[in-house]
């Protein structure tokens, strides 16, 4: 049937012109209508936190408190490239049966989600001189659209792929990475345009959010993390020639209301991070989060978690979107714990704080004036704050909208900053001093916080601080890692543990991800150089 | 890795200056390869290249070279690249100055290994990396000589009738045969006109085709891109990369005759064949090229 259709189709094309044999029956994937679908078909997992709204929660069912423990490895894939330590930090995008999966020092793959293997593979050809993206050569995804996907580079490019068989279609520069600039987060597709943010805060850099027209590759819009003199936010940058080297890296993917056009987006640490003499002022939009209208970049709103941050607690975190009851009537809420140690809830419509509330020990501040402002009581002389990775990091946490419980993979941290005055030059990280970190007192938790009062619900302990991200589901279930390995399911009423999988190698800086595949509920969790699926036996 | 020790003939042009036996790398080459570095800064202070794919092989158009760099390949990097260069574990190098490294560029590359990956690096003198530089060169280029007549204009007609459907040139095509927009930079004028006369007596691995019948009995045509004993995966006929487990299958049926039909003379004549590789040529020479 098909060997006759595709002769008689080739002697067709022969006499009609450009129509091909592909274009016949065109296999496509997502359309920015079907993005917007988020979890509706239980086999996708289309954009980097499954939905728009960044919760990262799954509505599948079949795998539940009673089963999991029965939950059993399908096949791991083996990416065969690591470096620094640094493993997989991807979460897989899921299309029609093929994992698309980016990993360390830019490597890419299409796989067979039934068995691993490999439709194809893409290694790009990386400089030897790279800045920032020699220290963290790690990457967290791909954004895909129709056939094309998205994928960011470690030498600050934006390239194009054919999903069918991983040829780049386009290559933009973002910046340049000689003068410290690197890319690493996933892009997110959002109204036919391909959102990317930039990596880069320890060098002497300036953050933005950039729009890219998928089919060409040209930049629709930018926007700048530090205002100019004369723009809003400008004065609180008194000292001159500071702004362009002022750092507020974009470099974790936001999330998208599609009813209010907003992008809800982290921005990172000034620059330098540790030594802020030379900075004074509260650096906006440094340590924030910013609105901004998804057609034109413009900034609709921001709330800056750390005025003047001097302890690298840049807020680059999956922005957690949730319509909530708030003091009796609903509110369009999105939902940041920081790395500051504080869990902030806010008005996703207006910017307006509704709560800011210590999720670990914090000493530098234990809450926040009327203002918003934290009551600052220790900058980090006298020792024993979040350390400089945080009370929590950019590992994405999730949030399940019918218990009202936020998961979050909380680091309880104790260190002393020493900020030194450092040299600016391209190309050379000038992070502005040192820190001493007291592993001694160090642990780690999963914690569920009750996102109508900040209060605590539950905990479950781990003996060192992890650095991996959380995944909940309908059924009642959250999947988290740890750092010694552990893949995990804890009961999300009682934070309970059901079951646990040693992978061989940290959980880090990344989550699991779930899907329906020939009736079957999968959960996959990247772990040092291997991806593996599982799901329940037959 | 092991250095291996070749009783080496390289030709004398080849020894002097730099290279004067088995060992670190002597200070002369040291001295030429700051040289070398400050002159990639210049280019790299104008924005053209990055420092390493600005070095030229000093050993260009050397013969000797090739022949000295084939044999150090054979020795050392075949195992995973294969004896041809096709690759085994490690990738295909046969098509890598068509896709456009520079010859700096694969010199780095032997002499840095690839970080993350099983590629190591390699403190042989400069000479030898250079040798086998030339040598890989040698495999992969031919001479825009070969595809110098013919129309192009009239070729992107040729193309796209014939040709889209499945292949890309420059922006536009197909995707289920392998992207052209390079083709002529790494194929000779008779391996072109065979793969397009004679499409199946040259079938590479992953575009291999296979018809797979499902149980309800449903046949899907493709190419195979990798296969074991329980699972195949293809792309098939309508662009879908899929999956199948074989305990789910009634067959997997791989057939000896490409995908693509041949294209004889009485489909596309030889003035035809001739503005299609002229044009094929023209894409990387920048007209249309991504």
């Amino acid at each position: 049937m098909r060997v006759t259709r595709l002769v008689a189709l080739t002697a067709l094309v022969a006499v009609s012109g450009p129509v091909g044999l592909a274009a016949q029956e065109p296999a496509g994937g997502p359309t920015q209508a079907q993005l917007l679908e988020g979890f509706t078909d239980p086999s996708r997992w289309p954009t980097f936190s499954g939905d728009y709204s960044g919760r990262r929660h799954s509505p599948l069912t079949q795998i539940t408190p009673e089963n999991v423990g029965r939950l059993t490895p399908q096949w791991t894939f083996q990416s065969g490239t690591m470096a620094r330590g640094r493993g997989f930090e991807t979460t897989p995008l899921v299309w029609d049966g093929v994992l698309y999966v980016t990993g360390p020092n830019n490597y890419a793959w299409a796989l067979d989600a039934r068995t691993g293997r490999k439709f194809w593979e893409y290694r790009r050809e990386l400089p030897d001189d790279l800045t920032y993206g020699a220290s963290a050569p790690v990457n967290r995804g791909f954004g895909l659209l129709g056939n094309q996907l998205f994928m960011v580079t470690l030498d600050a490019h934006l390239l194009a792929f054919d999903r069918t068989n991983g040829n780049v279609l386009w290559d933009v520069e973002l910046a340049d990475y000689r003068v410290g600039y690197a890319a690493t987060m996933a892009p997110l597709v959002v109204n036919g345009k391909v959102i990317v943010g930039i990596s880069g805060g320890e060098y002497a850099t300036k953050g933005f959010v950039d729009a890219y027209d998928p089919e060409t590759g040209e930049r629709d819009w930018r926007f700048y993390t530090i205002p100019g003199p004369d723009e809003p936010g400008g004065d609180t940058w008194p000292y001159t020639g500071v702004r362009e080297r002022g750092g507020g890296g974009t470099w974790a993917t936001g999330s998208y209301d599609p009813e209010l056009n907003m992008l809800y987006w982290g921005t990172g640490n000034p620059n330098p991070d540790y030594y802020g003499d030379d900075r004074l002022g509260d650096n906006l939009y440094t340590a924030s989060i910013v609105a901004l209208d998804a057609d034109t970049g413009i900034i609709q709103w921001h709330y800056q978690f750390t005025p003047h941050d001097v302890n690298d607690w840049d807020p680059n975190h999956v922005p957690v979107q949730a319509d909530i009851m708030w003091e009796g009537r609903s509110r369009k809420v999105v939902m940041v714990a920081n790395r500051n140690g504080f869990f902030y809830v806010l008005d996703r419509v207006t910017g307006e704080l509704l709560l800011g509330k210590p999720f670990t020990d914090t000493t530098w501040a234990r809450e926040l004036d009327d203002n918003g402002r934290p009551i600052v009581l220790n900058d980090g002389s006298k020792g024993c704050l979040p350390d400089y990775w945080g009370g929590t990091n950019f590992m994405p946490p999730s949030f399940d909208p019918a218990r009202g419980l936020f998961f979050v993979s909380a680091r309880e941290t104790c260190a002393t900053f020493i900020p030194q005055k450092p040299v600016f030059e391209p190309g050379r990280s000038s992070s502005g001093g040192t820190v001493w970190v007291d592993r001694d007192q160090a642990y780690g938790a999963l914690r569920a916080i009750d996102v109508t009062t900040g209060e605590r619900r539950w905990e479950f302990r781990y003996p060192t601080p992890s650095m991996a991200g959380t995944m909940s589901t309908a059924a009642g279930l959250v999947f988290t890692g740890d750092n010694e390995g552990n893949f995990m399911a804890f009961d999300a009423e009682t934070g309970e543990n059901l079951w646990h999988y040693p992978t061989g190698w940290s959980i880090w800086g990344t989550a699991a991800i779930t899907h329906m595949l020939d009736g079957k509920q999968h959960v996959l969790i990247p772990s040092g150089t291997n991806l593996t699926s599982f799901a329940l036996p037959d | 890795m092991p250095m291996q020790m070749l009783p080496l003939r390289l030709p004398a042009p080849l020894l002097a200056p730099t290279y004067r036996g088995v060992g670190p790398v002597p200070r002369a080459a040291r001295v030429a390869w700051q040289v070398c570095l400050g002159a990639a800064a210049l280019l790299l202070a104008t924005g053209v290249a990055t420092a390493q794919d600005g070095l030229a092989n000093p050993h260009e158009g050397n013969r000797g070279a090739v022949r000295a760099g084939r044999a150090l390949f054979e020795t050392r990097c075949a195992e995973c690249h294969g004896a041809d260069a096709k690759g085994i574990s490690g990738p295909d190098l046969t098509e890598m100055f068509a896709a456009g490294r520079t010859d700096g560029r694969v010199f780095q590359t032997i002499r840095a290994g690839i970080a993350g990956s099983i590629m190591p690096s390699s403190s042989a003198p400069d000479d030898e990396l250079w040798a086998i530089v030339s040598y890989l060169k040698s495999l992969g280029t031919v001479s825009p000589v070969e595809f110098a007549t013919g129309n192009a204009d009239q070729g992107r007609q040729v193309f796209t009738a014939n040709c889209a459907g499945c292949h890309r040139a420059g922006r536009d095509g197909g995707r289920l045969g392998p992207d052209l927009s390079r083709i002529t930079l790494s194929r000779s004028r008779a391996g072109m006109t065979a793969a397009i006369r004679d499409p199946s007596d040259a079938m590479r691995v992953g575009y291999r085709t296979v018809t797979v019948v499902t149980s309800d009995g449903q046949r899907v045509r493709g190419l195979k891109k990798a296969e074991d004993a329980f699972s195949i995966q293809i792309v098939d006929t309508s662009e879908r990369l899929q999956g199948y487990l074989k305990a789910d299958l009634r067959a997997v049926q791989d057939e000896a005759e490409s995908l693509m039909p041949s294209f004889g003379p009485d489909r596309v004549s030889d003035t035809d064949l001739d503005n299609l590789l002229r044009f094929l040529t023209s894409v990387h020479e920048g007209n249309g090229a991504p």
